[in-house]
């Protein structure tokens, strides 16, 4: 009877029937009815994801890995970052920025800043919600919102952070204003 | 109209006649748009939930109570969106092409008794009237391709004019067995020719075939999904309504809708008793009674209209034409003569079992005649 | 001459005066729906129900989309290009010619007494059973020859179309 007329047709029919009345009963498993409930709930994302850079600071944010070296500036390939190294009051560059402007509307989220930095201090993050109201000075984001801590980094790509703690050398960098401690 | 203008007489003597005419016009005309149209709403959530729970997915269910205020929702969207008219396109057809498609859809409601005693206009015509009226809609399908001033538009559009007018031919002659067995073409008589136990036309064998084929052919005449190829958001772009936005874009949804809801009326009536059932006779309130009989049997037919838009795969437009003309319409026709076995055979049985054979026969050799070559089994030339 | 009728006329007439002076082909033949729905509403007024619905049905659902069809492959797509002004230069004369033949078929009809002679008349539940008696009693013969040609045009539309595909 496998090749009834219309077998096939009714066969489709019986399957979505089951498929209808089992969405009611096997509760609420996200494996049965996908819909994450946003903004109450947020799907997982991978660790691969990338969205716009931050920068990474380990302890307080004055200890940020940043030295302001412009690598990250030069090979930005839409140039939208702009650093302005700190100098203390003799004009002496303290390593540094005082000045880190990322503008998002030119980012193209290559992760290109993130693959040439040095100091593993630009990261890529994988938080997509940016819309602001505006559309210029609203989306050029500076430094303090930019700064973001080792934890919040372990915690969104806990692989990637891990793999570059194990490489990095600590160091200590100067507070703004004096003079660079040895370890 | 007649009932209505019966009542006015009765509870207000003194309206004088023109007054009374005019609302024994108009009054009918508000209730059945309004009730429709709530249906309409009422139905587009449905049918966005049932497809998302077939899906694995839940529906809408943010805007209100389960997402019952969603269609409130889309009809605002749309009615504060920009009108986009391209420049090169025809203003006066771009204009009326949706227009058009809304009014065909509505006129057939003119006829669908929806309880006993409120048909809105008690045609003599009124099935002839029914399917002549959603006719005049591919009229308006070929101008909304054609003034969009679009290649791809007018693609659509033909494809859709195609569809719609090979559709057009199985389902009249699907009609005319209920015709046939009713001897009138008043829908109000059609149902009362259902009367009586196992008296719906959808019982015996030609009227099953014939329902079967008057379902396919309006579901196929409103470019509902499996047929949708015209307006398909994978095909042609959007097909005869790309160049459409914000109310327009409405109406050309509505209409579709609003079509595919009245041809569920209109095969309610012709197929499904219309509105008898156990209880729709009482003298108080029975019309109340059969008015929840059509709504139930509507229903019936909303639950396979949404079955099969979830379940079966678009067909492609040469199987779409192939299967009206090589399949539907040479069955539709054998479905006239089983009809006509049945009403002349000499007894009740011999007459059953003669057009159910006649049926059965025409239905599996014109499966066979248009199944095409059959898939040779496959043979991989690496794997043993 | 009541206001239905005088509406109706006026419909048809509108519809016609426009289909024939309109610059733009697809503004002709919505005017010609016009037109054809104006004599389905005259057909209703006579009582002659099942021709009213049948010109809407086959009038506006097939013979218009077959004129879009045939200005759609022979003009380009906006139908505006071609063709001198609408109404071309001697328009009097066609009016005239137009008037007298009309004036002919209706004196020739009112001459003739038709009506009386056809004891076929609308009756209260309308034409149609009398149309289907008619037409299967008195005159089959003329049914069975519009099959007969129907038959052979269908037939000459498949076998046009199957020689394209041969010669392809």
């Amino acid at each position: 009877m496998s090749n009834l007329l219309g077998k096939g047709l009714i066969d489709g029919l019986v399957v979505t029937a089951k498929n209808f009345v089992g969405s009611y009963f096997d509760g609420n498993r996200k494996d049965r009815l996908f819909t994450y409930q946003y903004p109450e709930e947020r799907m997982k994302l991978p660790e691969n994801s990338r969205t716009f850079p931050f920068l990474v600071y380990d302890g307080t944010p004055d200890q940020l890995r940043c030295t302001a070296c412009k690598i990250c500036e030069t090979e930005c390939p839409p140039q939208c970052i702009y650093i302005v190294m700190e100098r203390d009051a003799n004009g002496k560059p303290l390593q540094r920025p005082r000045v880190f402007d990322i503008d998002i509307s030119v980012c193209m989220q290559c992760g290109i800043c993130a693959e040439v930095c040095p100091f593993n201090a630009i990261k890529m993050d994988c938080d997509f919600e940016r819309s602001k109201h505006g559309r210029f000075e609203d989306l050029l984001v500076h430094l303090p919102e930019l700064l973001k801590s080792n934890e919040y980094y372990h915690q969104i790509k806990s692989a990637e952070a891990t793999r570059v703690d194990a490489t990095r050398k600590p160091t200590k960098k100067p507070a703004a204003g004096t003079k660079p401690e040895k370890i | 109209m007649d009932a209505i203008y019966q009542l006015i007489h009765a509870y207000c003597p003194t309206m004088p006649d023109l007054l009374a005419l005019v609302l024994a016009i108009l009054l009918p005309i508000a209730i059945v748009m309004g009730v429709f149209l709530t249906v309409f709403a009422l139905l587009t959530w449905v049918e966005r939930k049932a497809l998302g729970r077939i899906q694995n997915r839940r529906g809408p269910n943010r805007v209100g109570p389960v997402g019952l205020f969603q269609p409130i929702a889309d009809g605002l969207k749309l009615l504060t969106k920009e009108d986009i008219v391209p420049d090169a396109a025809d203003k006066v057809v771009h204009f009326l092409a949706p227009v058009l498609v809304v009014v065909p859809a509505f006129l057939v409601l003119a006829v669908v008794p929806v309880a006993r005693g409120f048909v809105p206009v008690d045609l003599n015509i009124g099935v002839l009237f029914a399917l002549a009226v959603s006719t005049a809609s591919v009229l308006a399908l070929f101008m909304a391709g054609w003034a969009s001033h679009n290649k791809f538009s007018l693609l659509g559009a033909m494809r859709g004019v195609a569809q719609v007018v090979s559709y057009e031919v199985p389902m009249v002659l699907a009609a005319v067995v209920v015709l046939m067995a009713a001897g009138s073409l008043s829908s109000v008589t059609i149902v009362e020719a259902q009367r009586g136990l196992g008296g719906w036309f959808v019982c015996k064998p030609w009227g099953f075939v014939g329902f079967v084929i008057f379902q396919l052919c309006a579901m196929a005449e409103v470019a509902r999904t499996p047929f949708d190829l015209p307006e398909a958001e994978s095909e042609i772009v959007a097909g005869y309504h790309t160049e459409y936005s914000g109310f327009k874009f409405a109406l050309f949804q509505m209409g579709e809708y609003v079509a595919a809801i009245t041809m569920g009326g209109i095969t309610v009536t012709m197929f499904l008793g219309g509105y008898l059932g156990p209880g729709s006779d009482l003298p108080k309130i029975g019309w109340l009674i059969s008015a929840c009989w059509f709504f139930a049997k509507f229903g019936i037919i909303v639950v396979i209209n949404i079955w099969a838009r979830g379940t079966w795969p678009r067909v492609r437009v040469d199987q779409l034409l192939g299967f009206a003309w090589k399949l539907l319409l040479p069955l539709s026709l054998v479905n006239i003569v089983a009809m006509a076995v049945w009403h002349f055979s000499p007894s009740k049985l011999v007459g059953w079992v003669a057009s159910a054979v006649l049926l059965a026969v025409a239905i599996v050799a014109l499966v066979r005649l248009n199944a095409g070559a059959a898939f040779e089994k496959r043979s991989y030339r690496f794997t043993s | 001459m009541t206001i239905v009728f005088l509406t109706m006329s006026a419909v048809t007439v509108l519809g016609a005066v426009l289909a024939v002076t309109l610059r733009n082909l697809v503004h002709c033949l919505l005017a010609l729906v016009l037109f054809f729905l104006g004599i389905a509403g005259h057909f209703f007024l006579l009582r002659a129900d099942f021709l009213g619905a049948a010109q809407i049905l086959i009038y506006i659902g097939a013979v218009a989309v077959l004129i879009l069809f045939a200005i759609m492959l022979t003009r380009n797509i906006t139908g505006t290009e071609g063709g001198r002004g609408s109404l071309g230069g001697a328009w009097w004369l066609g009016v005239g010619i137009a008037a007298a033949l009309a004036g002919l078929m209706c004196a020739a009809s009112r001459r003739s007494g038709l009506a009386e002679k056809l004891p076929y008349g609308a009756t209260e539940e309308g034409v149609v059973k009398e149309i289907g008696r008619l037409l299967v009693t008195d005159w089959v013969v003329p049914l069975e020859i519009m099959a007969v040609l129907l038959t052979a045009a269908l037939i000459g539309a498949v076998v046009i179309a199957l020689e394209e595909e041969r010669k392809r």
